[in-house]
């Protein structure tokens, strides 16, 4: 494997930051080694320096896809950490669904939209589709609508074709599912076409304004802010916060935190989980203690429990 | 060593007794079976690693059928099919089917060994990756605990300190009443809620 300078290092993170958001430095030298070293010899460049000039001069835009590739971790599995999906059938679906009963014409009306902000090859969709199949049973009484987004084409590519190898598949799906929501393949196992037709799957690089794809009522953004360096991650979980409906729910990484990262969202804790939902905005938008418009009261907020 | 748990269907059973004479090494555990029903009620009774079958055998179960409840039954086992006709439309039909390869009759044992070998090496890196994913889900769940109870802790002390805020901000509190209601704000920062 070719041996990458510090100079090369220092050129390529910042190319990768710029069209991806992904923050590398000096100590990631084996990740540029081991990710980008087979594009290398596969495009036939001498260097990483001239990888680097290549893909900045834009002049092959395939070059920056397969940099993207090369470089975003894939790594997922079927409910990986059983924890969110737990959540998801006991907790949030449920109450969602109560809510939007409460009126009964607008959960015809009004679609459950669910975002896989970062699915990679699929199997956080398929795991979500699969918690929808299981709860609600018969989906024709709902309107689902379940997106899965990721920089990476060819993670794309393998979540819209549905089809696992043996070990992708293996790793965190009980057998009786297994059977049950996929098909044998020479590909290994593929997904059956009624839990596909639930997905919808498209590239998305989270750095660039994602407002257009409408609100949602539960986002799914595991295990990719870590990537961020924090001011990124900062200006992410604002935009997250801008999607989110006021009754819906954000579900992070089970070791990704959101304190001092956006004070937008308050956490709430199930059984072992924990989701966050948007603060409550204050009954009088504007009139903040610092602005000197204090409000009267004799009595103090009730202390939360 | 890790052995191999290996489960061979064939109808003819000078066949299976070159299996048995063959696969008797320390290595593989062999069972036989001359029909595919009755191997089907094996592998519901045992876990193969590898289930070897005839494509072709009498009966409605052939070796398609063994590998399509080979797929149900034992979804992490690998099948392999034996052919007497060379045909390559079955083989590559099997394949796509979820085999793990074909063999030709008579069969080349050199050839098996080497796809034991293969399969072997297989379930060896796959039990290790399970095994680091098991060690790494201990670290990541407990992190996740705390992490979660800390997120939520936080979270109800920034509450407080709003709350202390404005208390603090006050105008029409008396000195008193504000000490007072501080030091159950205060107070209520030591209790985190079970």
């Amino acid at each position: 494997m070719q041996k990458i300078t510090a100079e090369e290092i220092h050129q390529l993170a910042g190319y990768i930051r710029s069209i991806s958001g992904i923050s590398l430095n000096q100590s990631k030298a084996y990740l540029f080694e081991t990710r980008l070293g087979p594009l290398l010899a596969r495009e036939g460049l001498s260097s990483y320096g001239e990888l680097y000039r290549k893909a900045k001069s834009g002049s092959d835009k395939r070059l920056e896809n397969h940099i993207i590739d090369a470089i975003s971790t894939n790594e997922t599995l079927f409910f990986r950490d059983r924890g969110p999906f737990d959540l998801l059938q006991h907790k949030i679906l449920p109450d969602l669904l109560s809510r939007r009963n409460a009126n009964a014409s607008k959960i015809l009306s009004t679609p459950l939209r669910i975002w896989s902000a970062a699915c990679s090859t699929g199997q956080e969709v398929y795991s979500i589709a699969i918690v929808l199949k299981e709860l609600l049973g018969d989906l024709k009484n709902y309107k689902l609508k379940l997106l899965g987004t990721d920089i990476s084409d060819a993670a794309i590519a393998q979540a819209s074709r549905g089809c696992y190898s043996k070990f992708e598949i293996e790793r965190g799906l009980p057998r009786e599912k297994l059977v049950k929501y996929f098909t044998p393949q020479s590909c290994g196992w593929k997904v059956k076409d009624a839990l596909r037709a639930m997905a919808t799957f498209r590239r998305l690089n989270l750095m660039l304004p994602f407002a257009a794809l409408g609100k949602f009522d539960i986002i799914f953004c595991r295990n990719v802010a870590i990537y961020f360096d924090p001011n990124d991650r900062k200006k992410l979980f604002e935009r997250l916060a801008d999607v989110l409906v006021p009754d819906g729910c954000l579900i992070i990484g089970s070791t990704e935190s959101l304190t001092g990262v956006c004070n937008r969202f308050t956490p709430k804790r199930h059984l072992n989980s924990v989701y966050y939902q948007l603060k409550t905005p204050p009954a009088v938008p504007g009139q903040s203690k610092l602005t000197g418009n204090r409000p009267h009261r004799k009595s103090l907020p009730a202390i939360a429990k | 060593m890790t052995r191999l748990r290996i489960l061979a269907v064939d109808d003819d059973p000078v066949t299976l007794a070159l299996f048995s004479k063959r696969l008797k090494a320390p290595e593989y555990l062999l069972d036989t079976e001359t029909d595919g029903n009755l191997a089907i009620e094996r592998m519901k009774q045992r876990c193969y690693d590898v289930i070897i079958t005839d494509l072709i055998m009498p009966g409605s179960i052939d070796g398609i059928a063994v590998l399509h409840a080979a797929k149900t039954i034992q979804p992490f086992a690998e099948v392999l099919l034996l052919t007497a006709h060379a045909s390559v439309e079955s083989a590559v039909e099997a394949m796509r089917q979820g085999a793990f390869d074909y063999l030709q009759k008579p069969i080349n044992f050199d050839e098996l060994f080497h796809l034991l070998d293969r399969i072997s090496d297989l379930k060896r890196l796959h039990q290790d990756s399970v095994e680091l994913r098991q060690a790494m889900d201990t670290t990541e769940r407990r992190a996740s605990e705390t992490i979660g109870r800390l997120e939520i802790e936080i979270s109800r002390m920034s509450d407080i300190l709003e709350k202390i805020k404005s208390c603090l901000l006050h105008d029409d509190t008396s000195a008193e009443e504000k000490v007072a209601q501080m030091t159950v704000l205060l107070n209520a920062c030591k209790d985190p809620p079970a």
